[in-house]
């Protein structure tokens, strides 16, 4: 198949991209282009995560009107807390810090969102293709060509089975990647090309989310709070965020850096302990969980984003890293980067000239734009929490004093190089050892990972091969003295189990079918030796998340 | 008059059908006549079996289109069943054939169609329908939009076969239908093996199903012995047909098959949710596990703490005694 501009990935980024492609035919005329988005999910938005408060800047231009088309907004933001949390009590923060102040953003479901953006695309005539993943990007020297979409119908010992299907080809002038965070084919390319080599290395967080079904009247609709402290350690990175999206149903998630040192550690235990605070379990007290989900997000910041063009091809959104960790918030800037890849990639057409020096037109837009204006003066805040919460917080402070403005760049590393081996002789102990930080389940306030993903509604076809990929088998030999099989504790739903064989020698079981998606592994994995790739459809199915 | 579709293959008439004859009971007002009506190359003797029972008269439906199932000639001739009798309901059992071809019925029909049913409330033209939203986590109450007749599939193991209410033999009446073989799209080949082997657990009355406690692939045996004493057939939760101990066709829960058996005896099966979705609607539920804390004793009926080696030996002897 041949397409003009063929989107990959149909998130805010891509679905924004697209609809502004077409916005640009229609205004512009001339030979209609045509344009095509891949999606994994099956319906669009089911692998769409996020707290979400949208900062409605980039929609209001792309969409004017879109309280008229009925974006589904679930409140307005009317009161902001943080707090800070010790082990029993709060504390409230005096002044909202303003990077943290969200009068006039909107409480949003980006699963809804984004399946209202897919029809506001779909009204324009594009072509979105759901339930098909690209698995290789189609190269020729520099050029991007396309990408390949996945096999269909092998068998989980790699033959052919009778429903066989083998993927498609599809090739296009310009190929915009918005794969999100950790994308498969962005990774590719960062490899391939290189469009990281004079960046920092991009920094990631994993977020947990549930949705509750509380008894009204605790809190009001359109309350938006934010934590910081317990049970996290000062070193660590992270926090917890609570949207009221109706005064019955609370968005309530929590947000670990993935840089966190003691590999015992478990992001999951730590969203329990969360919830057993005496102020949470109060707000969740007698409520019901009704959906769980996990995915990760580039919290590196404008230093760490890669070289965003090449011959033939873009990249957008959360898979360019395009987040204000600052501000927790990404969803406006991955519209706006899709919206001005659109721009530079329908000119480009038009100039025909598709080249990586015609699309650094898309760079120019960037640096032009608010993305830059937004991104720059936060550039070494994420960095800064690499010296821990206090570190971190003072030099925000600084930071908004100064516009940014600090003598060095600060440096980050990728998260995985700062978790510490385990002393001689404390690891490879118990089969699935239980984590250093874990906490008592009772499955009403707090669940075991197997219930949660329950609660994420994932499926996979179970007669295909793993789509995570371990290169280097690491687990029967150093990986327990070493690390304690840190992958059964970072992944949020279950993937990863330790088994004995008959004499002891660890193995690694990878129940692939409890993926939630979320790049967690391919992360934090510290021998770097597992790859995420698209699986033959599934997935969770985040309604309402 | 609410019609029910049977399902046969090859003159074996699906245990489903009955299923889906006492939904049609529960659904039909006081004297309101139920009929069923079985479609294929020939279907005299399962037409005849259905009658036996008399729950009310039967249509049989053969022709050499019908012989090999294909959505298309099932659709063709079900449409002019359904124009011909003009039921208010039409019942199917929610196999996979009717998951194929019912929803192509409705909609050249123009007629809802409610799928998945696990209850009905009320009866007659005001009844409305339970059906799950979300994987079971959810029940919807629905009742069908438009002018009847209304199209409505039932869950298996919702009703209860041997809950039908029989009644005097009835009568077999043929009906005659016009298929167009050069119409139907679908040119099947012969059932792949795969498909041929596979055990359709949904059928099974007594299942004993085998988890991680089972520890190793040699103690399958214990677990076998049972079901063989008790004329079960075996089946397993996930880590067990991760694991390759069992075939991953026999796999109960979310990913695998959903069942509803007259008797389900768990052996060292923690009780996962994600297990739990796939059998919590069978009608006693036996559990055998060490750990008293098992999620598994929320939904069973008869509970063991103990040590399933030693408990289910113990209930083979006896069986065999017996």
């Amino acid at each position: 198949m041949e397409v003009d501009v063929l989107i990959v990935g149909g998130g805010p980024a891509g679905l924004s991209a697209a609809l502004r492609l077409a916005q640009l035919q229609t205004a512009q005329g001339g030979e209609p282009l045509s344009i095509a988005v891949l999606e994994k999910a099956r319906e669009a938005g089911a692998h769409s995560l996020s707290g979400a408060v949208l900062d409605p800047s980039a929609l209001r231009e792309l969409i004017p009107d879109f309280r008229e088309r009925g974006a589904p907004i679930a409140a307005d933001v009317h009161a902001d807390h943080v707090y800070f949390l010790t082990e029993h009590a709060k504390f409230e923060f005096p002044i909202i810090p303003p990077p943290l102040r969200n009068h006039g953003n909107h409480i949003i479901s980006l699963n809804q969102f984004v399946r209202w953006l897919a029809e506001q695309v779909e009204a324009h005539g594009i072509d979105f293709f759901s339930g098909f993943a690209a698995q290789d990007v189609l190269m020729e020297g520099t050029r991007i060509l396309g990408v390949r979409t996945g096999d269909r119908g092998i068998s989980r010992h790699g033959e052919q089975k009778p429903t066989f299907e083998p993927g498609v080809d599809i090739t296009a002038k310009i190929t915009i990647f918005c794969d999100g965070v950790r994308g498969n084919l962005t990774k590719e390319l960062l490899r391939r090309l290189p469009l990281g080599a004079d960046r920092a290395p991009q920094q990631f967080a994993v977020g947990l989310k549930e949705l509750w079904d509380i008894p009204p009247g605790r809190v009001a609709a359109g309350t938006v709070i934010h934590t910081l402290g317990y049970p996290l350690a000062e070193e660590q990175f992270g926090g917890a965020f609570i949207y009221a999206m109706s005064d019955r149903h609370l968005s309530l998630g929590f947000v670990v850096g993935l840089d966190y040192s003691d590999p015992q550690f478990d992001p999951h235990m730590a969203f329990n302990r969360f919830k057993q605070h005496p102020f949470i379990a109060a707000l969740l007290g007698d409520g019901q969980m009704v959906r769980y989900g996990a995915k990760a997000l580039p919290e590196g910041g404008w230093n760490t984003i890669p070289r965003t063009y090449m011959d033939g091809g873009l990249i957008a959104g959360d898979a360019g890293g395009f987040l204000n960790s600052m501000r927790l918030k990404g969803i406006h800037l991955a519209m706006r980067t899709g919206m001005l890849a659109a721009e530079a990639a329908f000119d480009a057409i038009r100039a025909n000239d598709t080249s990586a020096a015609s699309l650094k037109r898309y760079q120019d837009k960037i640096d032009a734009s608010p993305v830059r204006s937004e991104l720059y003066p936060v550039r070494n805040v994420h960095q800064a929490f690499g010296h821990g919460l206090w570190a971190g917080l003072a030099f925000s402070g600084v930071s908004l004093l100064t516009g940014g403005w600090w003598p060095v760049e600060l440096q980050g590393e990728a998260g995985h190089t700062r978790m510490h081996r385990l002393p001689p002789g404390r690891g490879s102990g118990a089969v699935n050892e239980p984590a250093s930080n874990a906490t008592s389940v009772d499955r009403r306030l707090t669940f075991d990972k197997l219930t949660n993903v329950h609660y994420s509604g994932t499926a996979h076809e179970e007669d295909q091969p793993s789509h995570l990929l371990v290169h280097t088998e690491v687990c029967s030999t150093i990986c327990g003295p070493e690390y304690g099989h840190p992958c059964v504790r970072f992944c949020p739903a279950n993937v990863y189990e330790i088994m004995r064989e008959a004499d002891g020698t660890p193995r690694l079981q990878i129940n692939a079918s409890n993926c939630v998606h979320c790049k967690t592994c391919d992360i934090m994995d510290p021998y770097a030796v597992i790859t995420w790739v698209p699986p033959e459809g599934g997935g969770p199915q985040y309604n309402g998340m | 008059m609410i019609l029910v579709v049977a399902e046969q293959r090859e003159g074996r008439l699906n245990r489903a059908t009955w299923e889906a004859i006492a939904a049609a009971q529960a659904l039909s007002a006081e004297g309101v006549p139920v009929q069923v009506v079985v479609l294929g190359g020939t279907v005299a003797t399962t037409a005849q079996e259905i009658a036996a029972a008399g729950v009310g008269d039967v249509i049989a439906v053969e022709h050499v289109s019908l012989a090999t199932y294909t959505p298309d000639a099932f659709t063709t001739a079900m449409r002019q069943v359904v124009d011909k009798i003009a039921p208010t309901f039409v019942l199917l059992p929610h196999t996979y054939q009717t998951r194929d071809f019912a929803p192509m019925l409705a909609a050249r029909m123009r007629k809802s169609l409610v799928t998945d049913v696990t209850g009905i409330n009320g009866n007659g033209a005001a009844a409305t329908f339970i059906r799950p939203m979300f994987q079971g986590k959810l029940a919807a109450e629905v009742r069908p939009q438009g002018e009847p007749p209304f199209l409505v599939s039932v869950q298996i193991g919702a009703y209860r076969a041997d809950a039908v209410r029989k009644g005097n033999a009835a009568a077999v009446t043929s009906m005659s239908v016009v298929i167009d073989a050069s119409a139907i799209r679908q040119q099947p080949d012969a059932p792949f093996q795969e498909a041929r082997q596979a055990v359709d657990l949904s059928q099974a009355d007594r299942i004993v199903s085998v988890g991680r406690g089972i520890k190793s692939q040699d103690n399958i045996a214990i677990a076998k012995n049972l079901a063989t004493a008790m004329g079960a057939e075996i089946a397993a939760s996930r880590p067990i047909c991760d694991n390759g101990w069992l075939p991953m066709e026999r796999q109960i829960g979310s990913s695998g098959q959903t069942v509803a058996p007259k008797l389900y005896v768990a052996l060292g099966i923690s009780g996962a949710i994600q297990h739990l979705v796939g059998m919590k609607g069978s009608r006693t539920i036996v559990a055998i596990n060490k750990d008293a804390d098992a999620p598994i004793f929320e939904v069973a009926d008869y509970g063991i703490v103990g040590d399933l080696f030693e408990v289910v030996p113990a209930i083979v002897n006896e069986l065999e005694k017996g």
